[in-house]
């Protein structure tokens, strides 16, 4: 417990978590606003749109593997993992106690994130003098958005871990594979389903059934977990059986 | 306190400690010397968990630094001063660690008042000078009271004040009965404070011994002057004692008592009679010495 209070204290005590917060919010403002307003009215009242229009918070997820990832990174980067594995020596609880920090700071951004979509969502359609419908069906990809965000954080992790010693490369690395290697993957047919965004997409959308092009939720949090198991498993491999980078002789 | 047996580590095909074997006693202060790449941070991070050995054990207390129940407590570590995440306080650094390490909140303002960062505690680190982070890294080091010091080339960058200041901060740890282990290349520093000094050449030992012995037995040649020098050589050689003349001058392998009494007993009168006397410096160039070619 004390590992994960200090990697808490760390997450906090810089403002790492302040400017990716307050960009989320900024993009989910951006995205919501441009998708409700300048949607069909007729269109919005729909219950499968509403559903859609609440699985933006699901951006939350893109920003969870960022943080994971950095979460590690960044000491590498700063030469903080010194002293860090000087208190926690035993390299795999540091390591686990960074998962469980990652996962707790990523659940309050999730939660956010939820909270800012429904009020924007809230303030745009009494603006275009519409009401949301608020129930099981419709606020599931809320529950989603929390679960894909956390997997994407133990993702993140992983991913940092396997990376730690460049900060720069795993951001970009990360970001290439959302925006091309995904893209890229749809290609492959239905396996493409099973690619880590895809599924994590699946996680959000919340869907008890499959299709062609997504899985169910549950099959979907099982593959996502899938990935946590494997990036974190290779990431903290490699972290326990290397020396830790210092300078000198 | 420390115990290193029989450590190597290589790095591919270079190797940084080439079965390294000493100890440090409890309750001394040990110097660790060795020229640049001589191995000394590898040993160390290596005896802190950092490093993995290639083969060899390295260890705290009888235990490996991993293996320490409570490793702060038992060791408190300086390693490269710029290990600080800018953006965070200084005060922030140490809650973070002693969160780490179970130590209550309390402690970190007590352990700035030691090493007089009061002031800027509430600063970032960032903003910091050089000296100011070494201050901070020994106030880590003290975070769970340890009874070891296992200090990284603490000097480097420190004016001539942080020099003082930290030698009269690991002089007065010593005196509490505390242990300190410190790898420095600033020679004059490690002879004004350690007791003993462990030397590394090429990740090997080379010496091990109390640094009074260290420096008499660099000890040169006794320096002469007599306008007799001539009679004075004669008779040096024909008591067996080597010397080389310059003028005037006598360098005389043997010690000024005996060249006194020998040079009295031939009624020679003497104009200078100085011993030259080692130093840590000199002993420490002779034993790493590169082979001429």
């Amino acid at each position: 417990m004390s590992a994960l209070r200090a990697e808490l204290l760390k997450a906090v005590t810089t403002r790492l978590l302040l400017w990716f917060g307050l960009g989320l919010l900024a993009f989910l403002l951006l995205v919501l606003s441009i998708h409700i307003g300048s949607e069909d009215p007729g269109l919005l009242g729909e219950l499968s749109r509403q559903r859609s229009t609440f699985a933006f918070g699901g951006i939350a997820a893109i920003v969870a593997v960022l943080v994971g990832a950095i979460l590690v990174t960044a000491e590498y980067a700063h030469g903080t993992i010194n002293q860090s594995f000087l208190a926690v020596p035993v390299r795999l609880r540091l390591l686990v106690a960074k998962l469980g920090g990652a996962l707790l700071v990523v659940f309050v951004l999730a939660v956010l994130a939820d909270a800012a979509t429904l009020v924007i969502s809230e303030l745009w359609y009494s603006g275009r003098g519409l009401s949301l419908h608020l129930g099981r069906d419709t606020l599931s990809p809320f529950l989603g958005a929390v679960g894909a965000s956390l997997l994407a954080a133990g993702i993140g992790v992983g991913i940092g871990a396997l990376f730690r010693r460049q900060q720069t490369g795993a951001i970009v690395a990360i970001l290439l594979w959302l925006l091309i290697g995904e893209g890229v993957i749809s290609a492959a047919g239905d396996a493409a389903r099973f690619a880590p965004g895809h599924a994590l997409a699946a996680v959000v959308a919340a869907h008890s059934s499959g299709s062609a092009d997504m899985l169910a939720v549950w099959p979907a949090a099982i593959v996502g977990l899938l990935y946590v198991a494997v990036f974190c498993g290779a990431g903290f491999l490699v972290v326990i059986g290397s020396d830790v980078p210092g300078s000198g002789d | 306190m420390i115990e290193v047996e029989h450590l190597t580590k290589r790095f591919r095909r270079a190797t940084a400690v080439d079965d390294l074997s000493f100890s440090v006693p409890r309750g001394r202060i040990t110097g660790f010397l060795g020229p640049n790449g001589a191995g000394k941070t590898t040993t160390l991070r290596v005896l802190l968990g950092l490093a993995l050995p290639t083969s060899g054990r390295a260890s705290v207390a009888g235990k490996r630094y991993r293996e320490l129940e409570a490793p702060l407590k038992t060791v408190g570590a300086v390693l490269e001063a710029s290990n600080y995440h800018p953006a965070r306080t200084g005060r922030n650094h140490l809650r973070v660690l002693a969160a780490a390490a179970g130590i209550a909140n309390a402690h970190v303002d007590q352990v700035l008042a030691a090493v007089e960062l009061s002031d800027a505690a509430r600063r970032r680190v960032g903003g910091y000078s050089l000296g100011m982070r070494q201050r901070l890294s020994v106030a880590a080091a003290l975070l769970g009271e340890p009874e070891l010091l296992v200090l990284d080339e603490p000097a480097n960058g420190l004016d001539p004040e942080g020099i003082r200041w930290l030698r009269n901060f690991l002089r007065s740890f010593a005196d509490g009965g505390g242990t300190v282990f410190v790898s420095s290349h600033v020679l004059a520093e490690v002879s004004q404070l350690a007791d003993e000094v462990v030397i590394i050449h090429r990740g090997k030992l080379v010496a091990h011994q109390p640094v009074v012995e260290l420096i008499a037995q660099a000890a040169g040649a006794t320096r002469v002057r007599s306008p007799r020098a001539a009679a004075l050589l004669e008779r040096l050689r024909a008591a067996g004692i080597d010397a080389e003349a310059d003028g005037e001058r006598l360098a005389v392998h043997a010690p000024p008592e005996r060249v006194g009494d020998l040079a009295a007993e031939a009624g020679i009168p003497l104009h200078e009679l100085v011993a030259d006397t080692g130093s840590l410096e000199e002993a420490f160039l002779e034993l790493t010495a590169e082979p001429q070619a």
